[in-house]
């Protein structure tokens, strides 16, 4: 069943890719569909971010003030703003993460 | 004119600051295809077949969680949506090319290569070996992301919980989005996609997640649409 839905979104995703490059149907996106997709990084990612950073993963509640992971992630905004390199904003993030874990 | 192979070094070479962060990412990708639940060859696999991050790390996550497939596969089919648009923006370069040409570049089309393709396209000439540049950076990206998942996967079972490597995974898209943050459309998309993530974390089958896309991108583009009525009256 996995290996079913491996091949079936890998398809799909392959489509999206290959989908203008094929020349059929029309030659340019509605305009209105370009400025929605502009949106799906943000949104998708997002989406994401938000419940790994506040939900704690072994109660799975909501965790703000004693949440390492929060505190960890403002410092990895800060750093990616100011540097927008990948890798200082995992080193930043983590290590707050691990010195606040030492800490607390 | 530039030949092919010039095309194509240029391509790696433009290509390499951006497996800065590409290789944390696959070597991340690795280890929580395993802790989720995938066997190494099925985590090996999706990069291949998938070959887009952050659908992956849904990908593995949800199955992991036993998210039914429909579901699974919404998600993954929603977050790579966003490939359409490269694909578009492209595809008057590649529309002559011959047909293996067009499936193989459609492959290698990711965020990454496409941000340094779209760049070159706009601002070298251009010339009939151009698609050779997206060729290098596409497999420079390509067999990176093979090879730091293969990684992954190894040191997988040797890499300690209390580490909280997974966290990387949040930390990488945070990379991403805060620099992307540009405007107040772009901010209602984001506060929007997340406030829906955590309202709907009580539905079942982490159905939070296409909430929150579908959500935030609407919410986007309302504002913008808001945004450009107001400019064309004024």
């Amino acid at each position: 069943m996995i290996w079913l839905l491996m091949i079936a979104t890998g398809l799909f995703t392959f489509a999206t890719r290959f989908i203008m490059f094929s020349g059929l149907g029309r030659a340019s996106l509605p305009s209105w569909l370009v400025d929605a997709l502009n949106y799906v990084p943000i949104a998708v990612l997002t989406a994401i971010i938000v419940p790994a950073v506040l939900i704690d993963p072994a109660s799975t509640t909501i965790a703000i003030v004693d949440n390492p992971r929060l505190y960890a992630a403002l410092v990895a905004i800060a750093v990616a703003l100011w540097t927008r390199q990948v890798v200082l904003t995992i080193v930043a993030g983590l290590g707050m993460l691990w010195l606040l874990q030492w800490l607390l | 004119m530039r030949s092919a192979k010039t095309e194509f070094w240029a391509g790696v070479v433009a290509e390499m600051p951006l497996m800065l962060g590409v290789i944390p990412f696959g070597l991340v990708f690795g280890v929580l295809g395993i802790a989720s639940g995938l066997s190494p060859l099925e985590t090996i696999l999706l990069s291949s077949i998938l070959f887009g991050g952050a659908s992956q790390v849904v990908f593995a996550q949800l199955w992991g969680a036993g998210v039914p497939w429909m579901v699974v596969g919404g998600s993954v089919c929603v977050i790579n949506l966003r490939h359409v648009l490269y694909s578009a923006s492209l595809a008057r370069y590649v529309r002559q090319l011959p047909l293996g040409w067009r499936l193989l570049l459609a492959y290698l089309l990711t965020d990454e290569a496409y941000a340094v393709t779209i760049q070159r396209l706009r601002t070298e000439p251009s010339g009939p070996n151009q698609h050779y540049f997206l060729l290098g950076s596409g497999l420079l990206l390509w067999a990176g992301w093979q090879i730091t998942t293969i990684a992954g996967v190894l040191i997988g079972e040797t890499i300690p919980d209390s580490w909280s490597l997974s966290f990387a995974i949040p930390l990488t898209f945070i990379a991403i989005v805060a620099p992307i943050l540009k405007d107040r459309a772009d901010l209602t998309a984001a506060l929007t996609a997340g406030l829906l993530a955590m309202i709907g974390q009580p539905l079942p089958w982490k159905l939070w997640l296409i909430l929150a896309a579908v959500g935030g991108i609407l919410a986007g583009w309302l504002v913008q649409q808001h945004g450009k009525t107001k400019q064309g009256v004024a």
